[in-house]
């Protein structure tokens, strides 16, 4: 009996570098070996042909000067707005803090492309709302805004990130130890003058750590460089590489691998950068024991003027998107909303959607990817972490950096690496190939909250189990078990949310029979079918929806179990 | 039930380095008594512990408890450690966060599938017995920390073990929480005639809990013996030494004189009581406790062990002076009664009672 766990417990570890290393590296050498060959499938003889193809391109160069700017832009709004809104959360005394909850969570469920299209509808120039109704109350001759700039995606791409640099910098801003401030303020400061002098300082790690996390995630961005870099003509690195694999006469992935790899390779520095930041900022900012109450700033008369700006802030992340797709998906064509408008709405666009064999088939594989594969990856995710967890030896630890690996892969670079992959296997053009892809891409997602429930579950726990008399079955089922369900409950809902609205790496592997719900929301923009755009797009926020509420409902049950026994 | 441990080893390694944690460890717990197993960490105290309990495997030898053999490395017997009938307060309780008072403390029922009935009575009358009647549905991570201890104790009280282990149960207490603890610890314990394992590396906590202490030091058992034993008459120049703060004073026996010993030593002649290992010429190390050493006033009765000395430093520590000595070049520490009309610079005679100094035979 002993001997054997031993043996499985022995093999789990190489085993999963085995399993975790090919969904991470396989992609990367695929990448690498790709960009040096002749073409796709027939790899050819080594050269570097491909290479002097693209960094030679004369408009390589606007390009990485575009990627910089938008890059950098998304970078300094997300992260300005994050900070201003943790200070007045945790710091301050502003009304109806349950908000900010809201605006660092929500956001994250309203998929990208959507949120992109929202504001395409609202701002574009021809017939955008805002647009149409500032010229008919002004009578002007032209839009007074233009979506389809490199401003217009700086802004949406800022708005984006803005829940993850929050979610880097709230913790940060909370944990602070105040007495750092408590003791500028004796010393004779204004309150105005601790936040620049001592608190922005001590949290510069956090806010490094944040600007250099929204630099990758926009360097991997597609939906916003597609929807609305493309119209106006605006491309950036990840665009860059569709255009070439996804236009023109022949696909070239050989191409598409050679401007990826300066992708990737920014991509993974800027990710250690991070790592080596926020191990810094553990140093730095101390967390007391002793239970700390951060002393509140009183606004006095700002207070609501600034809670205006966090309404009108939350308003825009939330509600807006999902209120201008579901009034376009009524609207026979673009409109300020009237009465004119209202007489005319209808389900027009809804049944085209659902009469559309190809839109059926794309929710029909977008429910499929979610559903199994959230919980495959979850599966592998609660070995995973287990193993990083539980079994600390140099092999796990070589385990939890490649399994964090794939965090730092632009989606559109990790496809073109796929992409050389599944095109020599029966599993080309095959949802599978989205499946394991997608696992691939998202497994830190699925890790993340695992290790933290594994992290809580003390050996202790299992052990005192044991003493009481409890066999490894019970202790199983009644001691890890239900600790570890709340774990494997977010991370499936992670996994499902985010593979249901899945864009970057699907547009590179998706083939026809293999659409799936982003894919056919983007070539929708692309025909400018806003109608049936918004149609599909609710229905893409009604699944994930459901989906996280089954989930939350399968969690709470499994755990009542536990509470009924008395 | 008492426990008989044969010839335990365990080691391992670390950074490259085979550390021996249990070294041929041979012990007798005697039945329904404290038995305290105290050292400093790294000792092997809790790993002796773990290998009775069953959580960790030694790598030879034998233990029986209550004449039944749970392990033998001979033998092959190992009883899991569900099946040998004994409970354990964790050092950080384990108390499960995911369930409430009575779930946690119903569990050991549970898993031997008692009626229901049953079990709600035993929580209800352990829950009483641990002060904490009326908590049943209390949350597990509502608790404070005197509440969690107590928790784990009812929880290893519940199914009436025939052993209880303690891993340092208290060392998670502050202070004036962790003084009261341990009275009523003593008190629950005493009322339940129960055989009690308890390891902590806190000496004031073994003397005042323990009917037996068993002092370790690098995986071996060095001294066994009733608490005050260990305190005033301690064979080892280490257990002298950790229980306690200790002058130690090394010397050669000049004569045994009317059942006393003379020592030559850095402070001069010193009187102790005479013992096996005090014949003339022997060299001896010598233990004087700080508080047994006394200031001198003029009408007391005494001519031998008397000494004059400067007052180095003398610190005010409310209950009494702590301070430190300069006779010749040895430097004794002393406990004086905070009355006493001392400075620092003095100088001053200090006299201790032969019999309060004890020769250290190892």
């Amino acid at each position: 009996m002993r001997r054997t766990t031993l043996n499985t417990r022995a093999a789990l570890t190489p085993g999963l570098i085995i399993i975790v290393g090919f969904l991470t590296v396989c992609p990367v050498i695929m990448l690498i070996v790709g960009s040096f060959s002749e073409g796709l499938g027939d790899f050819g003889s080594f050269t570097l042909r491909k290479y002097a193809e693209a960094y030679t391109d004369p408009t390589f160069a606007g390009i990485i000067f575009n990627t910089i700017i938008f890059t950098i832009g998304s970078a300094l709004v997300a992260t300005s707005l994050a900070l201003f809104l943790a200070y007045l959360n945790t710091r301050t005394n502003i009304p109806f803090k349950f908000l900010f909850r809201i605006i660092s969570i929500i956001p994250m469920m309203i998929p990208h492309i959507l949120f992109s299209v929202s504001w395409v509808l609202l701002l574009n120039p021809s017939n955008g709302l805002i647009n149409l109704f500032l010229r008919e109350i002004f009578s002007l001759q032209n839009s007074p805004f233009n979506i389809y700039t490199l401003h217009g995606m700086i802004m949406v791409e800022g708005l984006l990130d803005l829940p993850i640099a929050y979610l880097i910098l709230s913790p940060a801003m909370a944990a602070f130890d105040v007495s750092f401030e408590e003791s500028s303020k004796v010393c004779g400061a204004s309150n105005l003058r601790t936040l620049i002098r001592v608190t922005l300082p001590i949290l510069r790690p956090a806010i490094l750590a944040s600007f250099i996390l929204v630099i990758v995630r926009s360097l991997a961005s597609f939906a916003v460089p597609s929807v609305i870099g493309m119209p106006g003509r605006i491309y950036v690195l990840a665009t860059h590489i569709y255009r070439i694999i996804a236009t023109g006469f022949a696909a070239d992935y050989g191409m598409a691998a050679a401007v990826g790899m300066s992708a990737l390779v920014a991509s993974i520095t800027l990710i250690y950068l991070y790592r080596y930041l926020t191990s810094e900022s553990e140093k730095y900012v101390t967390i007391s024991s002793r239970g700390y109450k951060p002393s509140v700033v009183d606004l006095k008369k700002a207070k609501y003027p600034l809670f205006v700006i966090v309404g009108i802030l939350s308003f825009v992340l939330i509600v807006l998107p999902v209120l201008v797709l579901f009034y376009t998906s009524l609207v026979p064509y673009s409109m300020v909303p009237s009465a004119k408008a209202f007489s005319m709405m209808s389900w027009k666009h809804w049944i085209e959607v659902l009469r559309d064999p190809i839109s059926l088939l794309s929710l029909r594989n977008s429910a499929f990817l979610g559903i199994v594969g959230a919980s495959l990856g979850v599966t592998l995710s609660v070995f995973v972490a287990y193993v990083i967890v539980k079994i600390r030896t140099r092999a796990s630890g070589v385990l939890e950096s490649l399994s964090f690996l794939s965090f730092s892969f632009p989606g559109i670079v990790v496809g073109v690496g796929f992409m050389w992959f599944f095109v020599k296997t029966p599993l080309y053009a095959t949802i599978w190939a989205l499946l394991i892809g997608y696992i691939a891409t998202y497994l830190p997602y699925g890790i993340r909250p695992l290790t933290s429930a594994f992290v809580q579950i003390h050996s202790h726990l299992e052990e005192s189990s044991r003493v009481c008399g409890g066999g490894t079955f019970y202790t199983l089922r009644r001691i890890v078990l239900p600790l570890l369900i709340p774990g494997v409950v977010s991370g499936w809902i992670l996994m499902a949310t985010m593979f249901v609205r899945e864009l970057t790496l699907s547009v590179v592997l998706s083939r026809p029979g293999t659409e799936v719900l982003a894919v056919q929301i983007f070539r929708f923009s692309e025909d400018g079918l806003w109608g049936q755009l918004s149609a599909l797009g609710i229905m893409m926020i009604f699944i994930s929806t459901t989906l996280v509420v089954i989930a939350s409902l399968i969690g709470i049950r499994l755990t009542k179990v536990e509470t009924v026994s008395q | 039930m008492g426990i008989s441990i044969k010839g335990l080893n365990k080691a391992y390694f670390s950074e490259g380095n085979k550390i021996r944690a249990l070294a041929d460890v041979d012990l007798t717990i005697p039945a329904n008594q404290i038995f305290t197993l105290l050292g400093p960490s790294g000792c092997g105290k809790t790993t002796l512990l773990r290998c009775i309990v069953g959580l960790e495997t030694p790598d030879s030898g034998e233990i029986a408890i209550g004449g039944e053999t749970v392990w033998s490395s001979e033998r092959g017997i190992f009883v899991p450690p569900e099946k040998r009938g004994l409970n354990m307060v964790f050092q950080t309780y384990a108390i499960w966060p995911h369930m409430n008072v009575f779930d946690n403390v119903a569990y050991p029922l549970q898993a031997r599938k008692e009626p229901k009935k049953d079990i709600i009575q035993k929580v209800k009358k352990t829950l009483q017995f641990v002060q904490l009647e009326g908590f049943e549905n209390r949350p597990a991570t509502k608790l404070s920390g005197g509440q969690q201890q107590r928790v784990a104790l009812a929880r290893a009280l519940v199914a009436e073990p025939k052993v209880i282990l303690f891993d340092e149960p208290l060392s998670n207490l502050d202070a004036k929480l962790r003084e009261e603890t341990r009275k009523e610890l003593r008190d629950f314990l005493t009322t339940l005639k129960i055989t009690a394992v308890y390891v902590t590396h806190d000496r004031v906590e073994a003397l005042a809990l323990s009917d037996l202490i068993a002092v370790m030091k690098d995986g071996r058992i060095i001294e066994i013996g009733v608490p005050k034993k260990i305190y005033f008459d301690s064979d080892h120049r280490f257990v002298a030494d950790f229980i306690g703060r200790a002058n130690l004073i090394d010397g050669t026996v000049r004569a045994v004189d009317d059942s006393y010993a003379i020592i030559d030593s850095s402070i001069g002649a010193i009187a102790c009581p005479e013992s096996p290992d005090t014949s003339p010429g022997n060299k001896v190390s010598l233990c004087i406790r700080p508080e047994f050493i006394r200031v001198m006033a003029d009408d007391t009765p005494q001519k031998r062990n008397i000494f004059r000395g400067k007052v180095e430093s003398l610190v005010f520590v409310g209950e009494a002076y702590e301070g430190e000595i300069l006779i010749e070049d040895t430097r004794l520490f002393t406990k004086i009664e905070p009355t006493a009309r001392v400075e620092a610079g003095d100088e001053i005679t200090l006299f201790f009672d032969p019999d309060h100094c004890f020769v250290l035979s190892k």
